[in-house]
């Protein structure tokens, strides 16, 4: 598909942008993305074209604006919702509660 | 797949991981300590540090060379590296006349074994857009110019091969050991990227 | 479809899942061939760039058979076919203002390429 991931000879993104002191992983949320996405990858429920093609249908607006991890979390949950193992609406739900806990919850 | 509309802001990720990865948990569908291994193995265990051992041996050991060369998967896998994202390995060397420079202009393709996860600059727009089309420039960024007449060779990974590149060993180092040799080596130098300090073919 | 368990992580990331595969579709092109990428835009999953289509280009070596993404991105089956490196100059891709001495090399399936039979190496 002609999707904003085909970057390849665009112009106008500037300079690049390196930080020598950069750690594997900027943000918590980084680590838990690539590691939930490779343990479910393992599980063989789709495959590695599969995920790629799952985050290039992001639209392309979000594409940009959004960071790399970003585009995996995209690609993970569009999966998980095809094949019916997790919805929008559950992360939907379980969002709020983690916004407000309830009480006297195990977690 | 949440409820994004159309120009609204993203979701906050730091929820939204949250969210799916007690979803997942609670479903069974993932091990909690497989997770922690997962991010340990790439945060503390794989790194550029490989493919700087790789590339000390072929500087010192002309018959790893030319079998790193011939047959980059099995050569690399004798220095006990191989596996995801690096099943298919080519390794491509810089010379007086030759520059290479590696890219993934569709997604973020890299050698995990011997480089492990790719910096932030190598999977943002910027670089896969620019490498392919202006790499003179970029490599001016990344402090590399060349010498007229020299050829640069991108390559950009949209299929199952990972590139390595073999940078030109410094003059001035055959008194150094293997092991002193592999600290030298940079990760961007591996990726073509930039050059092994004090090495030639970039001397303005 | 089983859980990845935390003591088959260091098995399964040293093997690794290797897209080549032994089987497939026989080559059309070998090295030193002149190829044009097809003019295709599908839909569906490709990792054809679109930098490259309708251009010319020189195979520059045969990597073997590996699994089609096009294919596969869409539960249609491996249909492995021969993966070449294609070797493009700058000036094809972006135009005479190029240097002439940069290349780009992409990595090309079988199936977006046809022979140009007039084309002389570079």
């Amino acid at each position: 598909m002609n999707g904003m991931h085909d970057l390849g000879g665009m112009d106008g993104f500037g300079p690049i942008d390196r930080n020598p002191e950069e750690a594997v992983f900027q943000q918590e949320w980084e680590r838990r993305a690539f590691a939930l996405t490779l343990a479910m990858g393992a599980r063989g429920e789709w495959n590695l074209d599969m995920s790629r093609y799952a985050r290039e249908r992001m639209p392309p607006s979000d594409y940009l604006l959004s960071s790399y991890y970003e585009h995996w979390l995209h690609g993970l949950e569009h999966l998980m919702a095809e094949r019916g193992l997790v919805s929008a609406a559950e992360i939907s739900v379980r969002e709020d509660e983690l916004r407000s806990p309830p009480h006297h919850e195990a977690s | 797949m949440s409820k994004h509309q159309h120009n609204a802001p993203l979701p906050d990720p730091v929820l939204r991981v949250k969210a799916l990865e007690s979803l997942l948990i609670e479903k069974g569908l993932v091990d909690p300590a497989a997770l922690d291994l997962l991010i340990d193995t790439y945060e503390n265990q794989v790194g550029p540090r490989n493919g700087a051992r790789v590339v000390a041996r072929a500087w010192t050991d002309p018959s790893y060379r030319s079998r790193l060369l011939r047959d980059a998967t099995a050569a690399i896998a004798e220095m006990g590296f191989e596996g995801r994202q690096g099943e298919d390995m080519v390794v491509v060397e810089n010379t007086e006349r030759v520059h290479n420079l590696v890219v993934c202009t569709l997604c973020s393709c890299y050698p995990w074994p011997v480089l492990g996860l790719p910096p932030v600059w190598y999977k943002a727009a910027p670089y896969r857009a620019r490498a392919v089309r202006e790499p003179r420039k970029v490599l001016a960024e990344f402090g590399v110019d060349l010498v007229d007449g020299v050829e640069v060779r991108v390559w950009d990974s949209t299929a199952e091969l990972r590139y390595l590149v073999l940078p030109r060993r410094p003059d001035g180092t055959e008194r150094l050991s293997e092991q002193e040799l592999a600290e030298l080596v940079t990760r961007d130098s591996m990726i073509g990227a930039g050059v092994v300090p004090g090495s030639k073919s970039t001397d303005t | 479809m089983k859980r990845l368990e935390a003591d088959q992580v260091d098995a399964v990331l040293r093997r690794g899942a290797t897209a080549r595969r032994s089987d497939g579709q026989p080559p059309r092109f070998a090295r030193g061939d002149r190829v044009r990428v097809l003019n295709l835009h599908p839909y569906g999953h490709t990792r054809m760039p679109r930098y490259v289509r309708g251009r010319c280009g020189v195979v520059d070596r045969d990597h073997g058979l590996f699994v089609l993404p096009d294919s596969n991105a869409h539960g249609l089956g491996e249909c492995p076919q021969h993966v070449y490196s294609v070797r493009f100059t700058g000036v094809e891709l972006w135009g005479p203002e190029a240097p002439d001495a940069d290349r780009v090399h992409v990595d090309l399936w079988d199936c977006y390429l046809t022979a140009e039979p007039d084309g002389t190496e570079e």
